[in-house]
């Protein structure tokens, strides 16, 4: 039987109180959970036969959950669905060989929590809007492509180019609206992180990690944010664990 | 996602739920390569890597153009060159059977390919 380990933890203000809260989870498939501890530091795990580790939704939304869990009570680090070991002996020597990166990274996440910024909109409609403005600034349109020739090539080249500008003019308006977010955000001593134009409507996708305390700070951050930018949809979700703020290559 | 977990948010929910599927859903742009189907992966993951590229490429003219530091003949050469590419990766997408998204391969946490 293999172990998965779901998340290793700070056990040092209550040691008593993780297995109290073990006992009355369930893991994947109602497996039982137990802690591998080595001084401060625990492993939350199941036995698990590696043949049933199936990477489907039901088993992901349960393994999500019992982190969700634990997280409610403990400082974690998160660990990504499937990492077994094969022995509790294992997982003690694996835990006094990364005792350190792990001791490091629970102090860097210790009383705060993840949220999670997606901005959505019509970005279609949004290049438009930009470039009308844009032609509306200058007077004349931004940039026009010099027509010197008409021919079949030169007309890709401007249709592209065409294209191309309103990519850059969208990608420009994104840089401005993530400064305005960072600098809101400094405010709350959160530290950040960016993903533009995830999808063609998800034109940033942002994770934020803070104190657990300056939710709802957080949420009035966002509600200015959507005051000032009315044409985006801000979607603010959370407290998660720290999914996106843990960087450990385990030895 | 429960909703109790959304703290925010002045849009539908519906609307919601339909951009985090995309986000998540990388079913079509999983790369499957099996003993059944070596060649038609591999020419995934070919035309995936050329697409990259030609794509790269064709950024970096239109930015050069875009600078003012070619000729009309460089030009006019640059577009016919990018369009007679553009075609050809038409052509031998429809040869496999495969559409932009497929080419789009989702590499985990660092997001989608292109």
């Amino acid at each position: 039987m293999d172990k998965m380990i779901y998340s290793i933890l700070s056990v040092k203000k209550n040691p008593k109180k993780l297995n109290t809260l073990l006992i009355a989870m369930k893991g994947i498939s109602g497996a039982d959970l137990y802690a591998v501890s080595l001084d401060e530091i625990s492993a939350v795990v199941c036995d698990i036969k590696r043949a049933d580790l199936i990477a489907d939704k039901t088993n992901a939304i349960e393994y999500a959950g019992v982190i969700e869990n634990l997280a409610q009570q403990f400082t974690l680090l998160p660990m990504r669905y499937g990492s077994l070991m094969e022995s509790t002996d294992l997982i003690n020597k694996m835990l006094g060989r990364n005792y350190h990166e792990f001791q490091q990274n629970l102090q860097k996440v210790e009383n705060k929590c993840e949220f999670g910024l997606k901005i959505f909109c019509d970005s279609e409609k949004l290049k438009a809007e930009l470039r009308a403005k844009s032609e509306a600034d200058t007077k004349t349109p931004a940039k026009p492509a010099p027509e010197i020739k008409n021919s079949v090539y030169r007309d890709w080249v401007n249709k592209k180019l065409k294209e191309h500008r309103l990519e850059e003019l969208l990608l420009t308006y994104i840089d401005s609206v993530i400064a305005e977010i960072t600098g809101y955000l400094a405010r709350l001593n959160a530290v950040n992180k960016f993903k533009k134009m995830a999808t063609e409507k998800t034109i940033i996708d942002a994770v934020f990690l803070l104190d657990k305390e300056r939710k709802d700070a957080l949420i009035h951050v966002i509600e200015e944010l959507q005051n000032q930018y009315p044409r985006l949809n801000f979607v603010l979700t959370g407290p998660w664990p720290p999914y996106n703020f843990v960087e450990i290559v385990i030895k | 996602m429960s909703e109790d977990k959304i703290l925010f948010n002045t849009g539908s929910l519906d609307e919601l739920s339909e951009e985090i599927g995309k986000l998540t859903s990388n079913e079509k742009s999983r790369l499957k390569l099996t003993p059944g189907n070596a060649d038609s992966g591999l020419a995934k993951l070919v035309l995936t890597l050329v697409e990259l590229i030609r794509k790269l490429v064709e950024k970096q003219a239109l930015r050069r153009v875009d600078g003012g530091s070619l000729t009309e003949e460089e030009i006019e050469r640059l577009g016919e060159t990018l369009m007679k590419l553009e075609l050809k990766m038409e052509e031998l997408k429809k040869h496999f059977n495969l559409t932009d998204r497929d080419l789009n391969i989702n590499l985990g946490p660092l997001g989608d390919l292109m």
